[in-house]
C-alpha cells in the first residue's frame, strides 16, 4: 500500500489525482515551476516542491527535479497525469531505478503502442479492424507508389507524431510530390524523426474511443466509448458518453473483440484506443493512448467507476474493483474543454482571473485547476477547467450543459464557453449529426 | 546543459573500469565531471547503491534569471535536492560566514538523485549569512546563502 503519491502534473488533473488519493487516506505531494507557486494544485496538496523555472523543459518535464522531489519528501509512488513526462518510458524506468511505483503502464507497453506505424501492425495482429494504410515511406518515389496503390484521397501522418500535429489531407499524385519532403522535415523538427505513412482518409468520419483499464492479475475491463468528434485543430473540445451513433449490440460486440485482443498482450492500468467510424458505420483502429485521458470524467459518471482510484489500486498490485460482468452505461454524460482562449481565433488567453464562479446543482460536475484571484500562466495548456453533466438522456444533458455554462463565470481572462454555447444550441448537434468537420463547418 | 543519465553511467562505469577517481569531459560549453573517494566500493551503476555512491559532480551556476541589484546579493538553489556544505560528510565546508569567494568558486552541493551538483559563487564577495542547515532538503529557488559583494 501507498502512503505518499507525488503528482508530476499540474492544473486540472493534479487536482483530480490528489482528490482520489485523499479519499484513499494517501497523502500527497504537488510539483510545481516557479510561477505556479500559488498555483491550485500546488496550494491543496499536502506538501508542495518548487522544482524547476516556468519553462516546463526545466520543470515539469525535467525527469531528475521530480525524482528529487521524490526523494526528500519520501514519496512511494509517481501518478503522471496527462501530457508532460505521461507516456514516457524512461520516465517510468527512472522511477522504478529509484525505488518509486510509477502509476501507469509498464514501460514497455508504452513504448509498445507508442509508435503509431508498428501500434497499427500490433492491433491488426490481434484481430481488431484498422484503418486502411501504408507502411513507413521510404522516399518520395516510394510515397507515391503506395498512394497510387491505396488510392486518393489519403492522410499524410508522422510515424512520432501527436495532437494532430504534421497532418496533411492529399488528393492526387501531385500533392504527394509537393508535400513529401516538406512533411518529413517538419516532422524530423518537431518529433526527432521523419518517418511518415499514409491513412485512409475519411471526409466526415466520428471519434470514438474505448475505455479500457487492465491490472497486474491479467484482467481486462472495456468500460465503453466516448464521442468525442468535436474538434478544433484536431484537439478534442467536447466529449460525450455514450455515443448515439453506436448500437448496444455494435458497443458490445466490439467491447467483447478490445476486451480479448488486450488480454492477449496484457496492459496495466487505464488506456485508450482511438477509432474512427466511417458513415457506414465501421469502426478502425487508429491509435491507442497508454494514460488517463482528458475526458475520462464523462466515462467516470455513466460507469460509475472512479477510473483514477483503480490506477492506484492497480499500481499498488491490487486487483481491479470491478465486477466481472461488462459494465453498461447509465444515463449521458457531457464535458466541455474550458480553455483559456479566445473562442473565435483560439489565440491563448492567460492572465490573472479577477472573478470566478464554477456551475453547480444537479447532475453538474466540475474539474478546475484556477480560483478567483489566480493566474494563468503563459507557458502551459490553456486547458483551466472542465465541466461535466451527467442526466438520464442526451437530450437532458444538452439542457443542463447550456445552464450549467450560462452560469459560469470567469472574468478577466478569455475563454471559449461561448463557442460551447453556440455548439450546445446547433440542431445538428442537438440531433447527432456530427463529425470531426462539425467545428470547422460551424466556423465556416 | 540538458542531463544525459545514459552518458553519466557510462563515464561512471569507465570510472569504475580503469580504476580512476576523476573523469573530467568538456564538450561545447558544458562540462561534467564524476569523482570518487578513492578506495572505496562504488556500484556499476552509482544509482541504486545505498552505501558510498559515486560521487558525480556537475557545476551548476546558481538559479534566477537577470537578478536585481538586491537578489544578486543572494545565492538560490538552481535545483530541488539536498544541500550539503562539504564535499564529505566528515569534510571540511566549502565557505564559512565571512569568508571571501571568487566567481567560479564551489560553495556548496545540492544532491539529486544521488547526483552532487557542485554550486559555484557567480559573483567575487563575502558570505554573510547561510540560510539553510547541512543536509536539509531545498527547492528550486531556495535562498541557499547571502553574499556581501565586493
Amino acid at each position: 500500500m501507498f502512503e505518499k503519491v507525488l503528482i508530476a502534473n499540474r492544473g486540472e488533473i493534479a487536482l483530480r489525482v490528489i482528490r482520489s488519493c485523499r479519499e484513499r487516506g494517501l497523502r500527497t505531494v504537488a510539483v510545481h515551476s516557479d510561477v505556479d507557486a500559488d498555483a491550485l494544485h500546488a496550494r491543496l496538496a499536502d506538501e508542495a516542491v518548487c522544482i524547476g523555472p516556468g519553462d516546463p523543459v526545466r520543470s515539469y518535464l525535467h525527469i531528475p527535479a521530480i525524482i528529487a522531489a521524490a526523494e526528500i519528501t519520501g514519496a512511494d509512488a509517481v501518478h503522471p497525469g496527462y501530457g508532460f513526462l505521461s507516456e514516457n518510458p524512461e520516465f517510468a524506468e527512472t522511477c522504478a531505478q529509484c525505488g518509486l511505483r510509477f502509476i501507469g503502464p509498464l514501460p514497455e507497453q508504452m513504448r509498445q503502442w507508442g509508435d503509431k506505424v508498428s501500434a497499427r501492425a500490433l492491433a491488426k495482429s490481434l484481430g481488431l479492424p484498422t484503418l486502411e494504410g501504408s507502411d513507413l515511406l521510404e522516399d518520395v518515389d516510394d510515397a507515391v507508389s503506395k498512394a497510387e496503390g491505396l488510392g486518393f484521397p489519403l492522410l499524410l501522418k508522422a510515424s512520432g507524431g501527436g495532437g494532430g500535429r504534421g497532418m496533411q489531407v492529399l488528393r492526387s499524385a501531385e500533392e504527394v510530390r509537393a508535400a513529401f519532403e516538406t512533411a518529413r522535415a517538419e516532422s524530423r523538427a518537431a518529433f526527432g524523426r521523419g518517418d511518415l505513412y499514409f491513412e485512409r482518409y475519411l471526409e466526415r468520419p466520428r471519434h470514438i474511443e474505448f475505455q479500457i483499464l487492465g491490472d497486474t492479475q491479467g484482467n481486462v475491463h472495456v468500460l465503453g466509448e466516448r464521442e468525442c468528434s468535436i474538434q478544433r485543430r484536431h484537439q478534442k473540445l467536447l466529449e460525450e458518453a455514450p455515443s448515439v451513433a453506436l448500437s448496444d449490440e455494435q458497443r458490445q460486440d466490439m467491447s467483447a473483440t478490445i476486451r480479448r485482443a488486450i488480454k492477449e498482450v496484457g496492459y496495466v492500468s487505464a488506456g485508450t484506443l482511438e477509432f474512427l467510424l466511417d458513415d457506414d458505420g465501421e469502426l478502425t483502429f487508429l491509435e491507442m493512448n497508454p494514460r488517463i485521458q482528458v475526458e475520462h470524467p464523462v466515462t467516470e459518471l455513466v460507469m460509475g467507476v472512479d477510473l483514477v482510484g483503480e490506477q492506484i489500486r492497480v499500481a499498488e498490485g491490487l486487483a481491479l474493483d470491478l465486477p466481472e460482468r461488462p459494465l453498461t452505461p447509465r444515463g449521458h454524460a457531457i464535458e466541455c474543454r474550458i480553455n483559456a482562449e479566445d473562442p473565435d481565433t483560439f489565440i491563448p488567453s492567460p492572465g490573472r482571473i479577477t472573478e470566478l464562479h464554477m456551475a453547480g446543482g444537479t447532475g453538474v460536475r466540475v474539474d478546475s485547476g484556477v480560483y478567483g484571484g489566480g493566474l494563468v500562466p503563459p507557458y502551459y495548456d490553456p486547458l483551466i477547467a472542465k465541466v461535466i453533466v451527467h442526466a438520464p438522456t442526451r437530450q437532458q444533458a444538452i439542457a443542463r450543459m447550456r445552464r450549467a455554462l450560462s452560469e459560469t463565470i470567469i472574468a478577466g481572462i478569455r475563454t471559449n464557453i461561448p463557442l460551447h454555447q453556440r455548439v450546445l444550441q446547433h440542431p445538428a448537434f442537438e440531433q447527432g449529426r456530427i463529425s470531426t468537420r462539425f467545428l470547422q463547418e460551424l466556423q465556416g | 546543459m540538458k542531463l544525459d543519465l545514459d552518458q553519466l553511467r557510462d563515464l561512471i562505469r569507465l570510472l569504475d573500469e580503469a580504476n580512476l577517481t576523476e573523469i573530467e569531459v568538456e564538450q561545447d560549453d558544458d562540462r561534467i565531471r564524476v569523482r570518487r573517494e578513492p578506495a572505496r566500493e562504488v556500484s556499476a551503476a552509482g544509482f541504486t547503491s545505498t552505501n558510498e555512491p559515486a560521487r558525480p559532480t556537475r557545476p551548476i551556476p546558481p538559479a534566477g534569471d537577470a537578478p536585481s541589484a538586491d537578489d544578486r546579493t543572494y545565492v538560490t538553489s538552481p535545483f530541488v535536492g539536498t544541500f550539503y556544505r562539504a564535499p564529505t560528510p566528515d569534510g571540511e565546508p566549502f565557505v564559512e560566514i565571512g569568508d571571501a569567494i571568487t566567481p567560479g568558486q564551489v560553495i556548496c552541493i545540492v544532491e539529486a538523485m544521488k547526483l552532487m551538483n557542485e554550486i559555484e559563487a557567480e559573483v567575487a564577495g563575502t558570505v554573510v549569512e547561510v540560510f539553510v542547515d547541512n543536509g536539509k532538503a531545498v527547492e528550486f529557488g531556495d535562498r541557499l546563502f547571502r553574499i556581501e559583494p565586493d
